[in-house]
Order: C-alpha cells, then sequence, then structure tokens
C-alpha cells in the first residue's frame, strides 16, 4: 500500500489526479458542498491522516519546524475551499427556485452597530491570534541553522513554505521564467482581476453557477497550480531536489533517470534526420513559431469561438484579451509539465545564448 | 434563542465573556513567556555548582577550623582581657593624643587645599610668563614678580604641610605606643585566624539569601546576576563565518563550572575537573583555558547554551549514548557539519595547531595513530600535507629480479601474510569484493603480467660477494647483537621483536626462502651496492660476520610458501583485461584493432604497465616507467572536513554513520562497500586491506580526522621558532634513517632499548642534551667515520650514506635542541693556576680513573671510553656538568658519583672544593687528549 502511494504520488501520475479530483469537485460541487460529504470525507481524511503521521519517514517530514505552517494551512485551505463550495451550492440551489441567495435575504441584510460587533470580535481575534503565535513559537523553536556556507549549501535547500510553488517551477522552466517572469506575471494578473472582472454577481455570497469562468480559473490556479506544487515541493521533494514518495526515507544517494531533450533536437535530429542549423534562431524556428502562436494566434482564434464571442459582449475586446493572455501563460504552467513528463521536453525555445529559455 | 438588542448581532454579556476568558488566557500566557525565557538547563547546573562549592568550602573550613590551636587562642584572648585592662589605665593620656590628633588632622587638610590653589597659580603664571616672553609683552616684568611671590608661598606651604605630616606621624606612634600590648596580641590572633577567616568569607558569598535572590530574579536578573552565561572569547582563534572570521566564543563554562579549578576531580560530569589541568586549560598549562578555550580541541558548538543537545555533544559509545538519551533526551544534532569529537578522538585536534612537526608530546593516541600510518606508509598513496618528505614505504623494485624469483614475487603478491605473517605490505587480492571465479582469473593475469612487466624494467645486478657459509649459531647471535633489531623484527625471537616492535625494516621471516645467499651477504655487508637510496645502514661486519648472519637468515624458511606455484596467466582473461584499457578512448573495433597489432608478450608487458598503474604499486616502490606519477588515492589532508554525505556507506549499515565510524570501517576492511553493489571489474574497490588490529585502526582514525581544513590564525597555532623549526628538520631526517630505532633523543622512542631492560647501559647510548655533549665538528666527523667509543657494548652504531647535508642537518638539530650552538675553542681551556696540574693528576689516581678507562694508562681490558679522544670530542661544560653528577644526565649508568651532595671523596686535594677539582680534572683531560680524529686504521684503545 506505501508502495503504491509513494508510486502515485510521483506528480507524473498525482498531477493528473489532482486534476481531475479538480474537475469532479467543482463539477458536483452541490454534492462535495454537501454536510454530508464532509462527515464521509473527515471519517476518511483523518485516520488517513494518522496512518500517514504514523510512517517514521513521512513523520519526520512533518514535524520538521518549517513545515508547521504547511500543515495548517492544509486544514485552512481544505476547510474553507469546503465552505465556500458549501455556501456556493445553497445559494445556487436558493437562485435556481428564484430566491436569491441566503446573504440576500432580509434577515441577513438587518445592520448592526459597529461597536461591540465588529470592533470587539476584533479585538478578540487579535489577542487569540497573537496567544497562539506565542504559544507556536515557545513550544517550536525557530528553525535557525549554522551560518550560511557558500560552499556547502544545505542539501536540499528549499524556499520558504510559500515560494515551494515557485520553486517547483523552477523544475520544469528556466530560472528565468520560472523565478521572474511568471511570478510576475502571477502578482500583475492577480491585481487586475478587479478591473478584468466585472462581473457583479457574487458580491457579498458565494456563488459557482452565476460566475463559472471566474471559479474555475482561479481555483484551477490556486489549488492546482499553487497549493499542490507546495505539497509537492514540501513533502515530495528531498535532497538534490529529487522526488520522494511520502514513506521514502530521504536517501542523498537517490539516483534518478532523468534525461532531457529540447524541441530543436527533437525536430532536428530526430525527425528531420540532419544536424542541427548554425543559426540560432533557424535552430530553434519551431519552438518560437510555436510559442508565437500560443500567445499571439491563440488569443483571436479564441475570440471567434461561440464563448469568445459571448465574453466579449459582456466585458469588452480589452479585457478579453487581457484575460485570455493571462490564462495562457498560466496554462503554459501545466502544458510544460505535461511535456517534460510525456516527451522528456527540456525546453521550447533554447536559446542560451541570449539566456533566453522558454 | 433569547431576542437580542436592535443593533446587535451578539450578547454583549456573551462577548465580555469572551473577553474576560481571552484576557486570562493571555496573561497566563505572558507569564509563560516570561517563565520560558527564565528557565535555562544552565540554570539548574549553576544551582548545583553553587551547592558543590559550598559543600567544598565547608569541609575547608572545618579543616581551618582544626588547625587553629584552640588552647593557644583561649590564653591569647585572656592574655587580651589582660592588656585591654592597663591600656584602659591610660585612657586619659590617648584622649589627649586624640585631640591633639585632631587639630594636626585639621591644619594638614587646610594647608593641602592652599598648597593645591598655590600650585595650579604657579603653573598658570608660569605659562603666562613664557607667553609674555615669547611675544616680548610689556606686561612681562609684572607677570614675573607674581610668578616668584607665588612660587616662594608655595614653598614656604610646602614647607609647613611637611611639618604638619611629622606631627601626625609623631602623634600615630605615640598612640601606638600607649596601646602597644593590646594591638601586638591583636596582631598574633589575626596570623592564626587569616585562613579561616578568608574562607569564611567565600562560604558567605555562597550562601542563597535574599541579595542572591533579588539579583537573580525575572526582570533585574540583566542588572547584576550571579547566576549567567559564562563565556571565553578568544582572538586568536576565529571562527569561519565564510564571509568573515569571528573571534570564537566558548560558553561550555556555563555548565563546566570548575573545569578550571583543581578539586573537584572527585565530582561528576559537568562539574568535573578538566583531567589533565597541567597539560590543558590550568593557568599555567601550555593551553590555558582563556587563551585555548575548550572547542578548538573538544570540536562542537561552543558558543551555544540552549540545552545538552544543541552543543553537540557526542557520546563515545552506544552505553554512553543510552544514558544520555535517558538524562539528557539527547539525540543527534541537526545540520552541524562537526560535532564534538568523542572523547578519546580529542587528540586529533592537536595537528590543527601543531604542524610541522613529527612527534607532540603528550598526545599519546595522535601519536601512535601517526606512527601506524608511517609504519603502513599511508602518505605513500595518499597525499598528505606536512608528510611530503617521507622516503617511499616500499623498497625499490629497480633491480628486483636480482633478489628474489618470479615464482616468489608472484606469490608474495597475491598474498603477503601468506609468506610472511608480520607483512607491511597490504593484500589486494581475494578480498571480499573480488574472489569471484571470474574476478580471481583476472586477478591472476594481472599479477603475472605485473611480474613480466617489473622483470622485463629491472636493471641487471650481480652480487659482489659469495655465501661461503657460516655458523648459524653465532649468525643468531650476531643478529641479536649488533642492532639489526633496531629496525627489523627477526623470525626465531619473536618475543623480543614484539616488545620492539621496530618497523623501518622488514620483520625478517622467512628470508632463506626469499632471496640468494650471495645476495644477502652483499647486502648485508654494503646495502647501498644494491640500492643507492637504501636507508639500510652498512654494521662494518667481517666477512665472516657476515656470513653467519647469513647463515642464520637463510635457516628462516617458510617451506609451505615454498611449496606455492602460481597460476598460469589465462590469455583471454589477459586480452578481456586489455580491451577495457584499450577501448577507454577508442572504439571497441579500433581497440581490437590495436590489439590484434600487439604480439603476445608486448600484450603481457601492456597489461603490467596497465595494471602497475591501476594498483599504485609505484606509488610505494620506485618501479621505471611511473617517475613522477601522483600517487593513486586521494589526498586526505583535509579528510576530517569532508561532509559525511560525501563518505559512501555503501549497504554497509552496521558501520556507525560518522566520519569516524566510516573511516575506521574502512581502514579494517576497505573493501566492504563494495559488497552487495554491482559494479564492473576495472572500478572495483582497490584500496586494500592491511589487516589492521581494531587498536591500530582507531589510532589511525584519530590521526585522519585530526586532518581538518579548519584554518586557525597564525597567532593562535603554534609556530615554531627559530630553533624550534631547525630541530624539527633535524627530527625529520633523523626519524627517515630511524635512529629513533636505537638511540632514545631527550626520552623520545629508542624502541630497541626494550630489548635491554635489565641494564641500559648494555644498549645504544641514550642521547641526553647530546648537543651538549658533544662537539660539532667532532660529530659531523664521527657521522660519517663512525668507529667505537663504548668498549663494553656489543650493539653497533652503523655507518649510514647520509649525504653532507644529512649530516649537517643532524649535528645542527642536535645543537639547537640543547641550546648549544657555537664550537668551543679547544685551546682555550688549558690553562694550569700553579700546582694544579699535579692536583689534578693526584684526583685522577686517587678517584682511580684508569681503572676503567684504561686505555692507553695500562694493559687492562677497557671498561670506559677511552679519555685521549675525549678533547675533540667532548665539550668543557659538559665534562664538568657530567663529573658532577653522571645520574642526572643518563640515570642508571656506571659512571660514579665522585662528589655526592658537593662532599668531595678527595678532601684534601685544591681544599676539597668540587669546583676547583672538577675545573682541574676537566683541563687534565684536555691537556692529554689528543687532537687527532679517529681513523679506521687508528687502535682506538691505546694512547694517542
Amino acid at each position: 500500500m506505501r508502495e503504491l502511494i509513494n508510486w502515485i504520488a510521483d506528480p507524473i501520475r498525482s498531477f493528473p489526479i489532482v486534476c481531475v479530483l479538480f474537475y469532479l469537485m467543482m463539477k458536483y460541487y452541490r454534492v462535495v458542498g454537501s454536510k454530508k460529504f464532509l462527515y464521509v470525507a473527515l471519517a476518511v481524511i483523518i485516520p488517513t491522516a494518522v496512518w500517514f503521521a504514523a510512517d517514521p519517514n513521512f513523520f519526520t517530514i512533518l514535524i520538521l519546524p518549517d513545515n508547521i505552517p504547511i500543515i495548517i494551512l492544509l486544514v485552512l485551505v481544505g476547510y474553507l475551499t469546503w465552505f465556500s463550495l458549501h455556501k456556493a451550492a445553497i445559494n445556487d440551489e436558493r437562485i435556481e427556485q428564484g430566491l436569491g441567495p441566503v446573504e440576500g435575504t432580509p434577515e441577513n441584510r438587518e445592520k448592526v452597530w459597529c461597536w461591540p460587533n465588529l470592533v470587539y470580535t476584533e479585538l478578540f481575534a487579535i489577542i487569540a491570534a497573537t496567544s497562539f503565535l506565542i504559544v507556536w513559537a515557545i513550544l517550536f523553536k525557530a528553525p535557525l541553522e549554522e551560518p550560511a556556507n557558500p560552499t556547502w549549501a544545505p542539501n536540499p535547500a528549499k524556499a520558504p513554505w510559500y515560494f515551494l510553488g515557485l520553486q517547483e517551477m523552477l523544475v520544469y522552466f528556466d530560472p528565468w521564467m520560472a523565478g521572474v517572469v511568471l511570478p510576475g506575471v502571477v502578482v500583475v494578473g492577480l491585481i487586475a482581476i478587479p478591473y478584468i472582472d466585472t462581473n457583479p454577481k457574487g458580491n457579498g455570497y458565494y456563488t459557482i453557477a452565476e460566475r463559472p469562468v471566474a471559479q474555475w480559473g482561479f481555483q484551477f490556479g490556486w489549488l492546482v497550480l499553487w497549493i499542490y506544487l507546495i505539497i509537492v515541493g514540501t513533502f515530495l521533494r528531498g535532497p538534490n531536489w529529487t522526488f520522494y514518495g511520502p514513506f521514502e526515507y530521504w536517501d542523498y544517494h537517490k539516483v534518478v533517470a532523468e534525461y532531457n531533450v529540447n524541441l530543436s533536437e527533437f525536430m532536428w535530429i530526430k525527425w528531420l534526420n540532419t544536424a542541427m542549423p548554425e543559426n540560432m534562431f533557424v535552430r530553434e524556428i519551431l519552438g518560437i513559431l510555436l510559442s508565437l502562436a500560443y500567445m499571439i494566434v491563440l488569443p483571436p482564434l479564441t475570440a471567434a469561438t461561440k464563448y469568445g464571442k459571448m465574453m466579449i459582449e459582456k466585458v469588452g475586446q480589452m479585457r478579453y484579451y487581457i484575460f485570455v493572455v493571462l490564462l495562457l501563460l498560466m496554462m503554459s504552467l501545466p502544458i510544460k509539465m505535461v511535456l517534460r513528463w510525456l516527451f522528456s521536453l527540456k525546453y521550447i525555445v533554447a536559446l542560451p545564448e541570449l539566456e533566453l529559455n522558454l | 434563542m433569547k431576542k437580542l438588542e436592535p443593533g446587535m448581532a451578539y450578547d454583549t454579556n456573551k462577548l465580555n465573556k469572551i473577553f474576560a476568558f481571552l484576557s486570562v488566557l493571555f496573561l497566563m500566557i505572558t507569564v509563560w513567556v516570561f517563565l520560558d525565557d527564565y528557565i535555562r538547563p544552565w540554570k539548574a547546573v549553576q544551582l548545583e555548582a553553587m551547592q558543590i562549592k559550598k559543600q567544598k568550602l565547608q569541609a575547608k573550613l572545618e579543616e581551618a577550623e582544626k588547625e587553629i590551636n584552640k588552647d593557644k587562642l583561649e590564653s591569647l584572648k585572656k592574655k587580651m582581657a589582660e592588656a585591654e585592662k592597663v591600656v584602659a589605665e591610660r585612657r586619659k593620656e590617648i584622649r589627649k593624643v586624640e585631640k591633639e590628633q585632631t587639630v594636626v588632622q585639621k591644619k594638614l587638610k587646610a594647608e593641602t587645599i592652599l598648597n593645591g590653589t598655590l600650585n595650579s597659580q604657579v603653573a598658570a603664571y608660569t605659562f603666562k610668563y613664557e607667553q609674555a616672553q615669547l611675544k616680548n609683552k610689556s606686561n612681562k616684568a609684572v607677570i614675573f614678580a607674581k610668578l616668584k611671590e607665588n612660587k616662594k608661598l608655595f614653598a614656604e606651604s610646602k614647607d609647613r604641610m611637611k611639618e604638619y605630616q611629622f606631627q601626625k606621624k609623631a602623634l600615630f606612634k605615640k598612640k601606638e605606643k600607649l596601646q602597644k600590648e593590646v594591638l601586638s596580641i591583636e596582631r598574633e590572633i589575626k596570623s592564626m585566624t587569616t585562613t579561616r577567616d578568608l574562607i569564611a568569607k567565600a562560604v558567605e558569598k555562597t550562601k542563597m539569601g535574599p541579595i542572591f535572590a533579588l539579583r537573580n530574579s525575572p526582570l533585574i536578573d540583566y542588572l547584576d546576576p550571579t547566576l549567567k552565561i559564562e563565556q571565553i572569547v578568544l582572538d586568536n582563534i576565529t571562527d569561519d563565518r565564510y564571509f568573515q572570521h569571528v573571534p570564537r566564543v566558548d560558553r561550555c563554562i556555563t555548565c563546566h563550572t570548575f573545569i578550571d579549578q583543581p578539586g573537584y576531580e572527585d565530582q561528576p560530569n559537568p562539574h568535573k575537573t578538566h583531567p589533565n589541568l597541567d597539560l590543558m586549560v590550568g593557568k599555567d598549562s601550555p593551553h590555558p583555558m582563556k587563551s585555548t578555550g575548550c572547542t578548538t580541541c573538544h570540536g562542537g558548538e561552543g558558543h551555544r547554551v540552549n540545552d545538552f543537545t544543541s552543543v553537540a555533544h557526542w557520546p563515545q559509545n552506544e552505553e554512553q549514548k543510552k544514558e544520555w538519551i535517558e538524562k539528557y533526551d539527547w539525540h543527534e544534532p541537526h545540520r552541524i557539519p562537526s560535532p564534538m569529537l568523542k572523547v578519546s578522538q580529542t587528540e586529533a585536534s592537536c595537528v590543527k595547531c601543531h604542524q610541522g612537526v613529527e612527534f607532540i608530546p603528550g598526545a599519546t593516541v595522535l601519536n601512535e595513530g601517526r606512527r601506524n600510518i608511517e609504519k603502513y606508509g599511508c602518505y605513500g598513496c595518499h597525499k598528505i600535507e606536512g608528510w611530503e618528505h617521507k622516503r617511499m614505504p616500499g623498497p625499490s623494485l629497480q633491480k628486483i629480479a636480482s633478489k628474489i624469483d618470479k615464482e616468489f614475487f608472484k606469490n608474495w603478491v597475491w598474498d603477503p601474510k601468506s609468506f610472511n605473517p608480520h607483512a607491511m605490505m597490504p593484500r589486494f587480492f581475494g578480498q571480499s569484493n573480488n574472489s569471484q571465479p571470474k574476478h580471481m582469473v583476472k586477478n591472476v593475469a594481472e599479477v603475472n603480467a605485473m611480474a613480466e612487466f617489473i622483470w622485463d624494467k629491472s636493471k641487471a645486478y650481480k652480487p659482489f660477494m659469495k655465501y661461503t657459509g657460516g655458523d648459524v649459531e653465532r649468525g643468531k647471535e650476531l643478529t641479536a647483537q649488533v642492532g639489526c633489531m633496531g629496525c627489523h623484527g627477526v623470525q626465531g625471537m619473536e618475543e623480543i621483536s614484539d616488545k620492539i616492535g621496530a618497523y623501518a625494516g622488514p620483520y625478517l621471516y622467512g628470508t632463506g626462502s626469499k632471496v640468494d645467499p650471495d645476495w644477502l651477504v652483499s647486502w648485508l655487508k654494503k646495502p647501498d651496492h644494491y640500492q643507492e637510496d637504501t636507508i639500510m645502514p652498512s654494521f662494518r661486519l667481517t666477512d665472516r660476520e657476515v656470513n653467519d648472519i647469513a647463515a642464520y637468515l637463510m635457516t628462516l624458511r617458510n617451506k609451505k610458501f615454498e611449496g606455492y606455484r602460481f597460476e598460469e596467466m589465462d590469455k583471454e582473461a589477459r586480452d578481456s583485461i586489455l580491451m577495457g584499457y584499450l577501448s577507454a578512448f577508442d572504439t571497441e573495433e579500433g581497440a581490437r584493432a590495436k590489439l590484434a597489432k600487439m604480439s603476445d608478450r608486448e600484450r603481457t608487458l601492456e597489461l603490467g604497465y596497465r595494471s602497475v598503474g591501476k594498483y599504485g604499486c609505484y606509488s610505494c616502490h620506485n618501479i621505471d616507467g611511473f617517475e613522477g606519477r601522483a600517487p593513486i588515492g586521494p589526498e586526505l589532508t583535509h579528510e576530517g572536513s569532508k561532509p559525511l554525505t560525501q563518505f559512501g556507506f555503501g549497504l554497509q549499515k552496521q558501520v556507525e554513520h560518522t566520519r569516524d565510524g566510516w573511516i575506521k570501517a574502512h581502514l579494517l576492511d576497505p573493501r566492504r562497500w563494495d559488497i552487495g553493489i554491482d559494479k564492473p571489474f576495472k572500478d572495483l574497490t582497490r584500496m586494500p586491506n592491511f589487516y589492521l588490529t581494531e587498536r591500530e585502526a582507531e589510532t589511525m582514525t584519530v590521526a585522519i580526522i585530526g586532518q581538518v581544513n579548519e584554518k586557525i590564525p597564525l597567532k593562535g597555532v603554534k609556530r615554531l621558532n627559530a630553533n624550534e623549526k631547525i630541530v624539527e628538520d633535524g627530527m625529520k631526517v633523523v626519524n627517515k634513517f630511524n635512529c629513533i630505532g636505537c638511540h632514545q633523543i631527550d626520552g623520545y622512542r629508542g624502541d630497541i632499548l626494550a630489548k635491554y631492560e635489565d641494564d641500559l647501559n648494555e644498549g645504544p647510548p641514550r642521547l641526553n642534551g647530546e648537543g651538549h655533549r658533544v662537539q660539532l665538528d667532532w660529530f659531523h666527523y664521527f657521522l660519517d667515520n663512525v668507529y667505537p667509543i663504548r668498549p663494553w657494548l656489543k650493539v653497533r652504531m652503523p655507518s649510514y650514506n647520509l649525504t653532507d647535508k644529512e649530516r649537517n642537518t643532524i649535528v645542527t638539530m642536535f645543537q639547537y635542541k640543547a641550546e648549544q650552538k657555537a664550537l668551543v675553542d679547544r685551546s682555550k681551556v688549558v690553562d694550569w693556576q700553579p700546582g694544579e696540574k699535579e692536583a689534578a693528576w693526584k684526583l685522577w689516581e686517587e678517584m682511580a680513573c684508569a681503572s676503567c678507562h684504561t686505555a692507553g694508562f695500562n694493559n687492562d681490558d677497557p671498561s670506559a671510553p677511552n679519555l685521549y679522544f675525549a678533547r675533540r670530542r667532548l665539550r668543557p661544560s659538559w665534562i664538568k656538568k657530567w663529573l658532577y653528577d653522571p645520574q642526572a644526565i643518563l640515570p642508571g649508568t656506571l659512571m660514579p658519583n665522585f662528589w655526592v651532595d658537593g662532599e668531595s671523596t678527595s678532601p684534601d686535594i685544591l681544599g676539597g672544593d668540587p669546583e676547583r677539582q672538577i675545573d682541574a680534572l676537566t683541563k687534565l683531560m684536555y691537556d692529554f687528549g689528543t687532537e687527532k680524529l679517529p681513523t679506521k686504521n687508528t687502535n682506538y684503545w691505546s694512547k694517542q
């Protein structure tokens, strides 16, 4: 069983599984959002978690002081996701029946005093949070290490827990892309959301049915591309950033077979069976064309589809194209991941001469 | 559900309750924070230490109390009462004096103020006047007058002050006189009780009263606590923080409270005194705590005091580990590149600061380890900085064909220990990783090929002497006597060989099965005839002696080994290995073509050449064709700092997962890492098996883990001064030729002396302060022209093939070691006082010097050196020291002492003054002594 889980946990297998689970969750959110489902899920998850923790190798990783926030995060994200689905499920059903969301009922629209209802409870939150942080600080010492030694980096060298998803991206992208461009786009994209998403539905209440694109797109980016990758980076990446199953011992000497090939090498050597051209742009022509097509040709093409037309009608040309470009950039990560796993593809465009690798 | 007020989402009462609960919780957590910060493990240790100190002091106090003579104290106290009565009668007079004292006191104080004022005035006017003079101001005359005036007043005031001081003194004396009875008894009592009172004061300090509690209470304990973190800051030793070197800070003494104080040896850790206070930590030791610290030697994280584990304590063994887990909740410290050294391995750290020396006094285990490294020649294959000067560990193979036969060679290489159980040559074959038949075939091919290759390279050599047969018994006796055993163990004399433990030369075992008798006699007669750079010296043996020794050595046979026939080479195996080599940079086909071009012989020789390179034979033996090749093994200079993750533990789960665990396991069985691992033939681990004992492996491990790359600043390391450097250079030569195999140099080594335990005088002379004993020109001459000095010795000083530079180095070493750097002018020693010479001869007669030092004086057999040669050999100051007390220089010498405790045995000569008598005898020896140095043709035991 443990062997099986170790085997499944490899991103090659677990990423598609997570994608499928995500799809199922969003598709059947009314089932998932039911209380019954929560109880069943808890009944399954809690014993499973205990069983996981009973394994000495997994337990060692689990109790690392660095990893405690991630455990908290997992619990919170799990619960809050279910909570939003739960609320959305109720609201959507009511909306279908023409009742409007729960938050919109007269008794929920009644106004209350700021003091003490808000300020007082905020004070509680402050005290409780401070207490929690202090107790945490006392019980778990800060995971400080020896002064940094440039000739002897810790192995694995891991980023702070909230950046582990980004670090995982480094496996698939050039540092320029994974470390600068994509995180930059993430920040810009998040800032841009309120300007792109002008759909007034869902203000002040939970709903999925009324804003499917926003929900599906954002939740995918958040749960699959961010949280899932943090989990991978935390629990499944060991020394040398090699993949280790959750029950596997972190042996420094573990070796995995990996040999990655550039798209240009595929094209010239394998398909055309000729030598690589001298000129680097000719050499990388296929990758360059594909990339350009992906970023420039694809948006207008989507605009011509039924959905595209519908959306342009709603939000306008400019918003639509910005949205599509951001979405394409986001989707480049899973695409690249799949390509890497399926074809050992290193770079689509490999121009180390210009320090430009895609 | 209760109805809420309008505008309210929650019940206010309920909110208040939550607030109360949270507030209490928060308060408790705040208290917890302070407690957590306040309660530190080391505080408990320090409290415990205070208790121990208190107990010790109390015991001392009781002892001091006992020391005091009670009766005497009582009687003194009685006397005191009487004296007080006497003094009380003089009360009036004393009062009067006291009054006068106050008056004088007042006057003196007033005068001091006036004097001070005037003094400053004078200084100010002096400056003003000088300025006025300089600028030629018109008012300079006025200023000058004022200066004069002030100076006068100042002088007068000074005078008055002196007067008052005299008065004060006189009054004090007067008062003392009036009270003298009381004062003298008081003084007496005090002298009896000082020690006790001092201890009592110290006891007072260990009391935990309210002041103690206040000083150590939370929140104000930053002001002046008594319980605090103690630390040593080392400016001369730094921690490498990678971007900066910072002074090392050791806080170990926070818990190891009494580490530098004698008297706590009986306490358990951490309160124990350091076990070696004379050498380490002690104030007067060469490594005082304040400048050496703790982690410099022990390693670990000295700046941490969080808890027992965080400082990276490391248990000595499983037992201690269990104990620590129970007692201190110990676990392996995380992310510490170099945890503390195990206690038994602490000496490893000596090497950090003591570099470039052959021997580190006091470092017993380390020295033993380094000796074993030298013995087995680890440095031959593994570069170790500081070992470059060592000679090749194995003999030259450049003329091997004339020494032994090929069959012997192959069997020997296959398994040296099967021929000689004491062999230092390690075994490469038949190990755990190459014992499978498929490997054996290839190994056999390699050994055969190596033999062919080496024989092919071997130069012709013909022994210059013929063995003519000899007396075995006499040969055995000679072998034991002349000094062979200073370097060689000898079969047939195992017990004494083991005692000596010599390793500079091979253990002579089965020699008769190994070499040809003609070769042996030639070798014994003149070793450098066969190998120019050998360190084997000539013992100036006669032809008969040589034949006798050879006769004995030829009886040492290993019949079983002689019966071995080495397997023939499997040509297919040979070609398949060769293919591996040839295809390294070529295709299979190319390699095959190359191979096809080679003749059968060429193939064998090529494989031989490759195999010598593969196994690194050339690292220990001189073999033509391998000059300048880098040694085969990885460098060990910084082995002790190699990250643990870079040690391959293979599948050896039982090996302790530490650096020293790996190294020791590796030394005991180097091939173990291959077990269960799939490797091609050419990649099998090649480090040979030395069949070391546990102890050897352990000590060598200590020496190796000491090889760290920690940079201690120059001001922190032991730097040899010019003298010490010269001595060390000399010791390197002395070590190379194994002089210390026979001679004990100022207490160091002298291995062969183990054979002469009953009478050290029968063994090679101990060289105590040799540089002081002998003149340097004589010494330089002697090393190249050895002649017998001590007639009773059977052991011989051999003649070495030393270069002039080596001779000079040795001579200078001894001179500098004894701090006798200059040559003594012999011509200035003899200047007789009137009658002195006659007296000297008289002493000579009375002390019967010639009864032992007979040479040239009578015809008896000499039993002491020929003194005619003393003039060239001995320094006058040494002769004097020697005569005055021979035992002080050479304990156990037979030379009698004629001046025991400064009492001359001839009191009527030269007034019985030992100094004059010894002086006269020294002059006498210089007077009749010869300037000639003995040559080969000299009769050593006659008048010169």
